[in-house]
């Protein structure tokens, strides 16, 4: 254990990485801050601030419309970024990866471009009871719309998949399958190739929310043998307001555009339009160019720290914290799956998550409380919210023990 | 400290011991108010005759701020009237919004919760109860 750990110290030196994120220097309520709500959202490193900042104080310009050079600087950069995330993915081309605003939009995106003009009434889709609510409600309203059916498979006292019950779920009418890689709420990895490969045998095409697996593990949508890939930049070290869906060019080729505006045609006249190329064509509108720029750079940094590093070191914090809190009478940890990302959902007796959350922000400690966007993960562990911290690579095993101490305070507070 | 002032003694007592606790009998009013977002649900349930509270009491599941104002506010809502309850809430609000003004003697021990002022997240905790009052009245 020794040698690892002091192997571990060498590839990745923690303090120093800290420094550059500026934002782990401040104080809260007088304490260090102690970020452990990166499931929520992860801090920026200056790569990413710069990257953006630069873009505003040297090149600001549109993308793909100006024969001048800001215009020429900012549209290399817009796909030099593009070219990072198709990196990221294990993408075939960089065609196939469409800008949105986030993992929200590019399901949205799926859901009315590619299944609304397949859907009949009574035709299916089906999703898991582990889902984020933005990839439940987009299928809820096509499915309102159209009279399509919405199905659920189930998952165990775990938080994991029941898969043979999810294969019994797919049927003939069965037009897409939603999963999760890795829950926000209970930090389950799913085996999504799995999934997938199970999929492919009845023909029924797969969409996966990676928003959580980017950040913390080798995603290559090649290798999954999935269909779309939907990610949120800011997840990941990035800006707020970006993200991307992958598709496979056959794939993006079919589908109809979603919006329309400039940059996604051609040619427009009164008596019709030619659509651009994908991915243009589903990138309607000025984009957020700076947002992208500073995505790229936060594949960038993940590339540059390692994606193995960052994953072996987050594991160390889930073994650490998982095994403390363990110890920690009244603590009930929500979401035992055997493979789990960096996220440790729970509740404890006589403190209401609000309370934790309000009590341990004056020791520092962001965290998380509340329903996660999960509300039927929820039902289903029959709690009304729970507490939940996440971690990233900046996080420190220290931190894990204040957060430990914080806890102890809340709930002598409370007693 | 501001967070010493929120958990104070006497919010921390009426969450762990809240008054009027329970589902109330031949309540004439009632509502259920939650809150997805922090997880609170809570029931409120009332005996009115001739306008007045004879019986307020609530149910449910919620934070100590919700739980304190909850039990708080039956205990200061029985016995009173309807028409007291509605200049009350405009009051509560008052304090919620200028903590540092001297209490509103009508609430009594309400006024304690003016703390929560500090911390913007969890007003919505303090008025939940406040405001399921207010739906049980409307609606019956």
């Amino acid at each position: 254990m020794e040698t690892v750990e002091s192997r571990v110290k060498e590839q990745l030196n923690v303090h120093a990485l800290r420094e550059q994120f500026p934002v782990l220097t401040r104080e809260v309520h007088g304490k260090p801050l102690v970020y452990l709500d990166n499931a929520a959202t992860a801090q920026r490193p200056l790569k990413v601030i710069e990257a953006m900042d630069d873009f505003y104080r040297r090149y600001n310009a549109n993308v793909h419309r100006g024969v001048h050079q800001l215009s020429v600087e900012a549209s290399e950069k817009f796909e030099q970024s593009r070219s990072a995330v198709a990196r990221l993915l294990n993408a075939a081309s960089d065609r196939e990866i469409v800008f949105t605003r986030g993992t929200t939009e590019a399901i949205n995106l799926v859901a009315n471009s590619y299944v609304r003009p397949k859907l009949q009434p009574g035709d299916e889709i089906l999703i898991t009871h582990m889902e984020h609510h933005s990839n439940i409600v987009p299928w809820q309203m096509l499915c309102e719309q159209t009279g399509a059916v919405l199905k659920v498979a189930p998952i165990n006292q775990r938080g994991e998949l029941l898969l043979e019950e999810f294969e019994s779920l797919i049927s003939e009418r069965t037009r897409i399958i939603g999963v999760v890689h890795v829950s926000n709420a209970l930090g389950t990895v799913n085996p999504v190739a799995e999934i997938c490969a199970m999929a492919k045998r009845h023909g029924v095409p797969v969409l996966v929310d990676g928003a959580q697996a980017t950040p913390h593990e080798i995603v290559d949508v090649q290798a999954l043998d999935c269909d779309f890939y939907c990610i949120s930049a800011h997840k990941m070290y990035g800006p707020t307001g970006i993200g991307a869906l992958w598709a496979r060019e056959e794939l993006l080729e079919a589908m109809p555009p979603w919006q329309g505006g400039g940059e996604m045609i051609q040619r427009v006249s009164f008596s019709g339009t030619t659509y651009n190329e994908i991915p243009h064509k589903f990138e309607a509108g000025t984009p957020n160019i700076s947002g992208a720029i500073g995505f790229g750079a936060a594949v960038e940094f993940i590339e540059e720290v390692g994606i193995e590093r960052i994953a072996d070191h987050e594991m160390r914090l889930l073994d650490h914290a998982t095994q403390a809190m363990s110890k920690v009478e009244g603590l009930t940890i929500i979401g035992q799956a055997e493979h789990k990302g960096p996220v440790v959902s729970f509740t404890l007796d006589g403190a209401h998550p609000n309370d934790i959350g309000t009590i341990i922000d004056h020791a520092g400690v962001a965290l998380r409380t509340g329903h996660h966007c999960a509300m039927p993960v929820m039902e289903f562990f029959q709690v009304p919210a729970t507490a939940r911290v996440s971690f990233a690579v900046y996080n420190l095993h220290s931190e894990i023990d204040v957060f430990l101490d914080g806890l102890e305070k809340a709930r002598r507070m409370l007693a | 400290m501001a967070l010493d002032k929120l958990y104070q003694q006497l919010v921390l007592d009426h969450n762990r011991a809240p008054r009027n606790f329970g589902p109330v009998s031949g309540a004439t009013h009632s509502a259920r108010g939650r809150d997805a977002l922090c997880g609170d649900d809570i029931l409120v349930e009332l005996v009115i005759e001739d306008d007045r509270v004879v019986r307020a009491g609530f149910s449910g599941e919620a934070c100590a701020i919700t739980t304190a104002s909850a039990s708080m506010l039956t205990e200061w809502l029985t016995g009173r009237s309807v028409s007291e309850f509605d200049s009350a809430f405009g009051q509560f609000e008052q304090v919620l919004a200028n903590p540092g003004e001297p209490p509103c003697p009508l609430l009594g021990d309400i006024n304690e919760l003016r703390a929560v002022s500090a911390f913007p997240a969890r007003v919505r905790n303090a008025l939940l109860p406040w405001k399921t009052i207010l739906r049980a009245l409307e609606e019956g």
